[in-house]
């Protein structure tokens, strides 16, 4: 078994080979979720996610198939949701100083992914101003992306993890911890993963560094409402890491392991409470 | 389906060996240390912001002037060993993470925490520094990486460039 870890999408990804396979196809995983970085971070003023929030209300733009696909999927979740998932809520991160700050706020009434219309599949537009941020959805995009990858080159097994957005594929079963979460230093093994996808949401980090949730309410009525506060850790089991890793955050909100939306998706909650 | 709290995590991922394969395929790195004088530790410390001192033993140079260093940075919750190449220009090539420790002494601390160990044998399933693969679980920040290849860089501009 091979395992390499590399620092992209502001946290630690790791990549495992089962076989002694060529080695450099990880380089190749690596660059693929490089690429989805570069795309879609909100970090970077010169992402396309940045281009989209700096002007789509004022022109139509041509997105990458790949940003397509990640608007697409989080518009299907926003409404099978509810609209409790809704990657429009960039500006409530960069109010809480969780996200930088490239524009001024106090200037817009900013939208939702609900806003986006396709013109073509590539080609979008929107009539309010939006403030996207992925981070809810991007890693286990990304994730996903390496294994295709992987697969491609004819990988047989193996798993990638984006700081605990995680898939594994192929005909290993591996076992899977989860943090305790009132200790996260200690792990909790809730079973074997085999073809399939997991990821957590929690607030035992941000907790400790004394910085606001960065799991918001896109449905907040009041400025209290706007970031959600638990101490529980949700996880959500799924086929795709994007479905894992987008559907925590309509756990950690709904705190309902039967939300319809999860059956939709094929996906299965899990929560540990503190 | 609750089983006994394992303990996270120390994991290795890469020697140092692999590890300049990885940034240097089919290239000869030699050994090249470097004498860190007071003044470029505290021109590195100023750049960074790290305060752990850097150690000037785990450096290679190859035959066309582009480097790779060994460094760890060492945070309140983690230490990680990483790898950096360096082009004859001061361009990064990549970064490669060696190993990842993460603490527990925050937790150890807490009396409370402490005393499940109460009682426990080596031969109870509590293990510290064991390897453990598919930790789900909130992101973890990377901020301090990038302190790390901050202050790798500034060794270049000021200490390897000439060389």
């Amino acid at each position: 078994m091979t395992t390499r870890c590399q620092a992209l999408l502001g946290t630690f990804v790791e990549i495992s080979l089962d076989q002694d396979d060529d080695i450099s196809v990880i380089d190749d995983a690596f660059d693929t979720i490089k690429q989805v970085q570069d795309l879609m971070s909100f970090h970077n003023p010169l992402s396309e996610l940045s281009a989209i929030n700096q002007q789509l209300h004022l022109t139509p733009i041509t997105i990458h198939p790949w940003t397509s696909q990640i608007l697409k999927i989080a518009q299907k979740i926003h409404k099978q949701s509810n609209g409790l998932f809704n990657c429009g809520i960039g500006h409530r991160l960069v109010a809480a100083g969780l996200l930088p700050k490239h524009l001024d706020l106090s200037q817009y009434q900013f939208g939702g992914i609900e806003d986006i219309a396709f013109i073509t599949p590539e080609l979008i537009s929107s009539s309010k101003p939006l403030c996207l941020d992925l981070g809810g959805i991007a890693k286990g995009f990304a994730v996903d992306r390496a294994v295709e990858v992987l697969l491609l080159n004819g990988v047989k097994s193996g798993c990638v993890n984006a700081g605990g957005d995680l898939r594994a594929f192929g005909s290993s079963s591996r076992p899977v911890h989860i943090r305790n979460p009132t200790s996260p230093s200690e792990l909790i093994e809730i079973g074997n993963i085999q073809n399939g996808a997991i990821a957590t949401s929690s607030l035992y980090f941000s907790k400790r560094a004394h910085k606001h949730s960065h799991i918001i309410n896109p449905l907040a009525k009041s400025e209290s409402d706007i970031h959600a506060d638990f101490v529980e850790s949700f996880t959500i089991v799924a086929d795709q890491c994007v479905y894992a890793d987008a559907l925590t955050k309509v756990f950690a909100l709904a705190k309902n392991h039967d939300h319809p939306c999860f059956k939709h998706f094929s996906a299965q909650a899990i929560r540990i409470d503190a | 389906m609750m089983s006994i709290p394992i303990i996270a995590q120390a994991k290795i991922y890469t020697s140092i060996e692999q590890a300049q394969k990885i940034l240097f395929p089919n290239k000869q790195l030699s050994k090249t240390p470097i004498i860190i004088t007071d003044d470029l530790q505290e021109t590195m410390r100023r750049a960074s912001s790290i305060r752990h001192p850097f150690q000037g033993d785990r450096i290679w140079k190859t035959a066309d002037g582009s480097w790779l260093i060994v460094d760890e940075v060492v945070g309140k919750h983690e230490m990680i060993t990483y790898a950096v190449g360096i082009s004859p220009n001061g361009s990064v090539l990549g970064v490669e993470i060696l190993e990842y420790v993460e603490s527990y002494g925050y937790e150890v601390a807490e009396a409370q925490w402490r005393k499940q160990f109460i009682g426990k044998s080596a031969t109870d399933p509590i293990k510290l520094n064991q390897d453990i693969q598919n930790i789900g679980g909130a992101t973890l920040s990377c901020k301090h990486l990038s302190d790390g290849v901050k202050r790798v860089t500034v060794l270049f501009e000021a200490a390897l460039k000439a060389k």
